[in-house]
């Protein structure tokens, strides 16, 4: 008996595994089956045509994938699509690129994996479904950022950048250039208190300061620039800021400050305003203080969101197109400056008022005249973790520069060697 | 006679089902690492790679050498710091935890066992952000109110092995110690008392009798932290090399410098390949151990 009840056990324990899996299988190919009779239907007679389901991947705040499913809504019942939030999305692309009863129709993400992923050959140019004139009225960088190697893989939607941003109540005059930041900074940081911080060993920041000198860390033919004289110099300068800041900077500890209120300013993206403003910090946006060596301000990276095809979509040439033009005028963008805050790319957007009134949209519309979208080549993705050694160890562990960024330029080179 | 045949059978028929379990989930991906090491699949050749042979290990071995073979070399001392402190500070901590007539020995116990039970990924940023913080960290603060500057505790190479070594010593004595108790629990009490009646003092006690029957119980908990030792990744990445807040401290292992070069290039193949290598040296590493340890049971 007992061997008897063992045996039924092991066997429900391993039919309840299997089962699992079974039913997922089973959904995702209703969704392709249901997909390939629409466009093998759709070339005869318009009688009953079933719905096309379209599916696009997110992993940014729910109140933006809110307003795109309310944009997309409007081609119901035509066109169902439905705007799925998916974790560790680079990855899961990664994974089922190719795959098409996993792989979703469209996703919506930053500009800088179009190189990745078109070298995997997953990506299908936008320019098969919508012509390249609907970009006339687009900022242009954004249109840049959306191109590799000469085709546009994305349809940018909005774009973000970083915002000098201080506390008013701590800070009266708000320095216009980096030689009178220091100034500040030197007569305000006593005692747990910093005229100025920003997360001084990260790429992502430090880039602004680089820029400002022209100096690049990879230019968009897959040179790195780290040994460049302009990108040392840029160093250098940096460096005697980074003396009146927490060593660490790291993102936690320099949010923290300044929402506490002891840090009198820093750079910051428009993300941190929400919680900024919970926190009850009365904050202002000034333009990036302009760097005095070389008369240029400080030039983030921008980071341009917008919706990106992938190939196996191109058996949904007609659903895709429409969705694709719907979300290329100006409604989109107008919606998600209201909620977000965020500055479209669409030029049209900015004749409403309610788009010409936010003053953080309006400064990043000014900033976009000068910001450096992010690199979309694949070699990007060693440059991050080269990088963040060569600043750490400039700034936290007092190597010199010129040694340093030589060294940093010969790992690039040999990195960007290892990825072929 | 057939009935003795099949009983042969039976002890295999009744592994079956966890031998198919581990041969899915721990030999079939390293089987498959093996041979995607033998392709070329990158970022190029996403989807349509195809074997190159052993192209990749060559590329592994012989462009690697300076920080890989430096890497290699810190981890062999960092395992074996690490083992040393271990054994000696659970030892000494877990004869305390036994000595005679000790109140509330639970209540130790219990505390003695927090770190372990917390989950690492916390407690390391914890330590990273609550003690080891230059402006804000407790140790510092502590130092300051004693009259001393501030301690820079992972920016630079030495003072962060040392930060690196007390954090794991933090999260892995819990162990050591509860394995140790038990051991020490287990010796006959009549060995000490039969000592003490021919004079024994207590470091020869501890020498003679304790030592020598401490080992082959411990002896499998010893083997097992050392491996894990070896491929500890969390210290060490989280407290100096996470993506975004690297402290400039540069004490790469094996492992995080394996991540940092191979895994971040998209370069599959080659990363393959350098796991492949990892994997061979703590293969031979286990093959070496249990070796001697062979070799020790028959010398006694």
């Amino acid at each position: 008996m007992k061997k008897m009840l063992s045996v039924l056990l092991i066997a429900a324990l391993c039919l309840s595994v299997v089962a699992g899996c079974g039913k997922t299988n089973g959904e995702n190919q209703d969704v392709t089956v249901d997909s390939e009779d629409e466009s093998a239907s759709g070339n005869t007679a318009q009688e009953v045509q079933e719905p096309t389901n379209i599916i696009i991947w997110y992993e940014t705040q729910e109140a933006i994938a809110q307003e795109l499913q309310k944009e997309l809504d409007k081609l119901a019942p035509e066109i169902i699509v439905s705007v799925e939030r998916k974790d560790k999305l680079t990855e899961a692309l990664k994974l089922v690129g190719n795959d098409p009863s996993s792989a979703p129709d469209m996703y919506f993400f930053a500009h800088d994996k179009i190189g990745i992923y078109a070298e995997m050959g997953i990506l299908s140019p936008i320019t098969n479904f919508i012509p390249a004139s609907t970009f006339d009225d687009f900022i242009p960088m954004t249109v840049d950022a959306a191109t590799y190697k000469e085709q546009i893989y994305q349809l940018p939607i909005y774009f973000e950048s970083l915002l000098f941003m201080y506390n008013k109540e701590l800070m009266q005059e708000v320095p216009t250039t980096t030689d009178e930041l220091l100034l500040y900074m030197e007569a305000n940081t006593i005692d747990g208190n910093y005229g100025f911080v920003e997360q001084h060993s990260t790429a992502y920041f430090s880039v602004g300061w680089i820029h400002a000198y022209d100096g690049f860390i990879i230019n968009d033919k897959a040179q790195p620039g780290l040994d460049r004289q302009e990108t040392k110099d840029a160093i250098k300068y940096h460096k005697q800021f980074v003396n009146y800041m927490p060593i660490d900077g790291d993102y936690n500890t320099m949010t923290t400050l300044f929402k506490e209120g002891r840090a009198h300013s820093t750079i910051g993206g428009p993300w941190l305003i929400p919680d900024l403003v919970e926190n009850g910090i009365d904050i202002g946006i000034a333009p990036m203080p302009i760097v005095n060596a070389t008369s240029k301000a400080i030039s983030p990276f921008a980071g341009i969101q917008g919706i990106c095809v992938l190939k196996e979509a191109e058996n949904k040439k007609e659903a895709v197109t429409k969705v694709l033009e719907q979300l290329s005028k100006p409604d989109i963008g107008i919606n998600l400056a209201k909620t977000i805050g965020s500055a479209p790319v669409n030029n049209k957007c900015y004749d409403d008022d309610a788009v010409k009134n936010n003053e953080i949209v309006m400064t990043l519309k000014e900033a976009s005249a000068t910001a450096v979208p992010m690199p979309n080549v694949p070699e990007m993705d060693v440059m991050w973790a080269i990088t963040e050694n060569l600043l750490s160890s400039v700034n936290k562990g007092d190597k010199d520069p010129v040694i340093a960024s030589d060294e940093a330029q010969k790992k690039a080179l040999e990195q960007i060697e290892a990825m072929k | 006679m057939k009935k003795r045949g099949y009983k042969k059978f039976i002890p295999y028929i009744y592994s079956l089902p966890g031998l198919i379990f581990i041969g899915l989930m721990i030999v079939f991906p390293i089987l498959y690492t093996g041979y995607i090491s033998l392709t070329n699949m990158n970022v190029y050749h996403w989807f349509d790679f195809h074997i190159i042979g052993f192209q990749n290990y060559k590329k592994a071995l012989f462009v690697l050498d300076t920080g890989f073979l430096a890497a290699f070399g810190r981890t062999i001392v960092w395992t074996a710091v690490n083992m040393m402190l271990q054994m000696i500070i659970a030892f000494l901590i877990a004869s305390l935890l036994n000595v005679e007539g000790l109140k509330l020995k639970g209540v130790y116990k219990t505390i003695l066992m927090f770190p372990w039970a917390m989950p690492g990924y916390i407690s390391i940023l914890l330590w990273r952000m609550g003690m080891f913080n230059t402006e804000f960290g407790l140790l510092n603060n502590w130092l300051n109110r004693l009259g001393f500057s501030d301690v820079h505790w992972l920016n630079s190479d030495h003072i962060a092995f040392g930060s690196s070594v007390v954090v794991n010593l933090w999260l892995a004595l819990p162990f050591m110690i509860m394995i140790i108790d038990g051991a020490l629990q287990s010796i006959d009490k009549t060995y000490y008392e039969s000592a003490t009646i021919e004079g024994a003092g207590y470091f020869v006690q501890v020498r003679q009798i304790t030592l020598p029957l401490l080992k082959p119980i411990i002896a499998p908990a010893v083997i097992i932290t050392m491996f894990t030792t070896f491929k500890q990744f969390d210290i060490i990445y989280l407290l100096t090399q996470q993506q975004g807040s690297k402290t400039g401290a540069d004490i790469h292992t094996v492992i995080t410098y394996t991540y940092e070069k191979a895994f971040v290039t998209n370069n599959y193949g080659y990363s393959s390949a350098i796991s492949i290598i990892i994997f061979m040296i703590l293969i031979i590493f286990s093959l070496a151990i249990r070796g001697g340890k062979k070799g020790g049971d028959v010398d006694e």
